[in-house]
Parts: structure tokens; C-alpha cells; sequence
């Protein structure tokens, strides 16, 4: 039983129904292979159900959620990285680097979701992390207890996303005009 | 309200109403999955412990076949060095299951975790790694050097020469490691710095 006085398999079903969606986005944006990503969305039910009996009530059930499925996921991308010798990048860099569909923003919605997948999957494990955070519309208190990140930190990596989504999307939407 | 607000409002919803497969999985599902996902570690571990084995036999057999009793010792010494290599590969290296405290360490903290612990082991090569095969070959080299054929022409050139190739490879590995270890420890930093720690 963990200490909230809450059985881990209610937990998980709490857990599964309320955050399922959240945690599916999480692992698209972790994982980009369907195949690989059902595996990892996997891994981080099973981690989530088997740290739910040390679940204390310390922290909120939300960003323990979180935390979990992310570090989950972080783990994944290092193994990932080791295989496919691929290089990621923090927000800095992304800002810098050329926007390979450029030519094609008048896709629509379907696209600038892939775009936005594209540029989130570049980046490294904590950049991602707020990115994310940011996108699920949490506030900057809640995004420093899940990262670890300084709320000082957490407000400039909140500052260059946007600024990164606007230079991405909104000029582009505005040239199309 | 203006438009930054209203953009971040837009990339929120494209975000957080994008179509997804509605993945649901039981207690049930659940327990299967993580006795899987045990197997598949012990799968992963068996395979290891094989890997083991084909280096002993290897070794065992030259140990066998070599004459004299020094140079048994020193492939018997070389074949204790392996086995501990790869048992500390296991139990310190990356292939374990992620530790069921995950949701107590905050994203820094896990990264900084596993960057520590990858750089213990790449700062302590000398004593898990490089180290534990140093008896076997100092012993074999001696029953080299011992069973000198004779017809050799400059025997003890060629025996240092090797010792030589040998301790420079060594000394190369250490220094590779060291300098990944350095490279860790700025990441570390830097993590310690976004958190506030530094």
C-alpha cells in the first residue's frame, strides 16, 4: 500500500484514465518509430505501476506522474542516442538551426504538428522536459518541481520556446498572408 | 490580449488536441508487461553470462594446451580478470531496470544520477577495467620471457617492445576515458547550475 493510504493499482487506473492522453503525447514527442514508441509508452506504465508503492503524497500525484514517465523517457532517448549516434540539441541551438519544411507551411494543422514534433524530438532530455510542460499548459512552479530546474531557469527556457515557436510558426503563418 | 498570448494559446490547443491512440491498459495488462519486461532483462543477463563463458573457455583452453605451470597462471589469472570486467559491466553499468524511486528524483536530479554514475565508471577504469587483466598478462608476459626460445634474435627487444605496445594501449584507454569523464562533469555543472545548485 503506498503511504497516501491509496492501493498502487487504483493508482495506476487513476492514473491511466486521467493522464493516458498526456502520457501518449509524451511518448511521441520522446520517440518517433510507432513500433519502438507503443514499447516505451509501455515502459512507462510499468515504471509508474511499480512506483506507485513508494508514492508518499510528498509531492503531487501529477508531478510524480511526470517525473516518472519523463526520467522514463530521458533513459530511452540516452539508449536511443548511443544506437542511432544521433545528435541532439538544446533550445539555443534549435533556434539556430534551419527549419528543413520551410517551404511547406501552408499544410495546414496536420503539418505544423509534425513541424512542432519535428523540432521537439531535436531537442535534449531537459529542454524537452519544459517544452512539454509548457505545451500541456502547466505554469512555471509546477514545471520547476517536475524538471529540478530553478524558477529563474525555468522562466528563460519558457521565454526562448516561445520566442523559437513564434520565429517557427507565426512568421511563417504571417508570410503566407 | 495580444497576439504572443494568443499564439502561445493556439500552439498550446495544436498540441493538447492532437489525435491519439487511446492506449488503455489494465492491472492485468500491466503485471504482464513488467514480468516481460523482467524475462527480457533476464534474457539480456544470460546473454551476458554466456558472452562470459565463450571468453573463458577461450582463455580455459589455451590454458590448457599452454605448458608450463606460470603460463596456466597467467591465462588462469586473465580469465578471474574478464569474468570480474564483465560483473562489473552488469552490476554498474547501464543495462539495469531504472530504480522503482523514479518519481522521488526531480528530471536534474535522475540525469545527474546517471551522468555521475556513468563517469565513476569511466574515472575508475583503471581499477575494473584495465586493472583486473594486468596479473594475467604480467604473468603471461613473464613465462613468455622465461620460455625465451633462444633462436630469437633480439628477444629482449621484442619483449619490450611489447610490454611497450601493451602499456601504451593501456595508458590510451585511460586517458579516452578521462577525457569523457571531463566531458561528463561539464554536463553535471551545467545541470548543477540550472537547478541552482552550483
Amino acid at each position: 500500500m503506498a503511504e497516501t493510504g491509496r492501493n498502487p493499482d487504483e493508482l495506476f487506473e487513476d492514473t491511466a484514465a486521467q493522464y493516458g492522453p498526456a502520457l501518449e503525447r509524451l511518448a511521441r514527442a520522446y520517440e518517433a518509430d510507432p513500433e519502438i514508441r507503443r514499447d516505451l509508452l509501455q515502459e512507462i506504465y510499468v515504471a509508474l505501476w511499480r512506483s506507485f508503492a513508494g508514492f508518499n503524497g510528498r509531492c503531487s500525484l501529477r508531478t510524480w506522474i511526470y517525473r516518472v514517465a519523463h526520467n522514463v523517457a530521458a533513459s530511452h532517448v540516452g539508449r536511443q542516442s548511443r544506437d542511432r549516434t544521433r545528435t541532439l540539441v538544446d533550445l539555443d541551438e534549435l533556434a539556430n538551426l534551419p527549419d528543413r519544411t520551410e517551404g511547406e507551411r501552408s499544410a495546414g494543422r496536420r503539418h505544423a504538428l509534425d513541424r512542432l514534433m519535428e523540432m521537439i524530438q531535436q531537442l535534449e532530455p531537459l529542454d524537452r522536459q519544459v517544452m512539454l510542460a509548457y505545451l500541456e499548459g502547466m505554469d512555471a512552479a509546477s514545471t520547476a518541481e517536475i524538471t529540478g530546474l530553478s524558477a529563474r531557469n525555468v522562466a528563460t527556457k519558457i521565454h526562448r520556446i516561445k520566442a523559437v515557436l513564434a520565429r517557427r510558426f507565426q512568421e511563417g503563418g504571417r508570410n503566407e498572408q | 490580449m495580444n497576439s504572443e498570448s494568443s499564439a502561445d494559446r493556439e500552439m498550446k490547443e495544436l498540441w493538447q488536441s492532437q489525435k491519439t491512440e487511446g492506449v488503455r491498459m489494465s492491472v492485468e495488462q500491466i503485471r504482464l508487461s513488467a514480468g516481460k519486461f523482467q524475462r527480457r532483462i533476464e534474457w539480456r543477463n544470460a546473454r551476458e553470462y554466456v558472452a562470459a563463458l565463450v571468453v573463458a573457455a577461450f582463455f580455459g583452453f589455451q590454458m590448457i594446451r599452454g605448458g608450463d605451470l606460470l603460463t596456466r597462471a597467467g591465462f588462469g589469472l586473465i580469465i578471474a580478470g574478464v569474468c570480474y570486467v564483465i560483473w562489473h559491466l552488469h552490476a554498474k553499468g547501464s543495462g539495469r531496470p531504472l530504480p522503482e524511486d523514479v518519481g522521488f528524483a526531480s528530471c536534474i536530479e535522475f540525469q545527474r544520477r546517471e551522468l555521475e554514475r556513468q563517469r565513476h565508471l569511466l574515472r575508475s577504469v583503471w581499477r575494473w577495467y584495465l586493472g583486473p587483466i594486468i596479473p594475467g598478462l604480467a604473468v603471461l608476459i613473464a613465462a613468455f620471457a622465461r620460455a625465451n626460445p633462444g633462436h630469437l634474435k633480439h628477444f629482449d627487444v621484442i619483449l619490450a617492445a611489447y610490454v611497450l605496445v601493451i602499456a601504451a594501449a593501456f595508458v590510451g584507454i585511460a586517458r579516452l576515458n578521462e577525457r569523457a569523464a571531463c566531458r561528463l562533469q561539464r554536463r553535471i555543472d551545467e545541470l548543477n547550475e540550472l537547478s541552482g545548485r552550483a
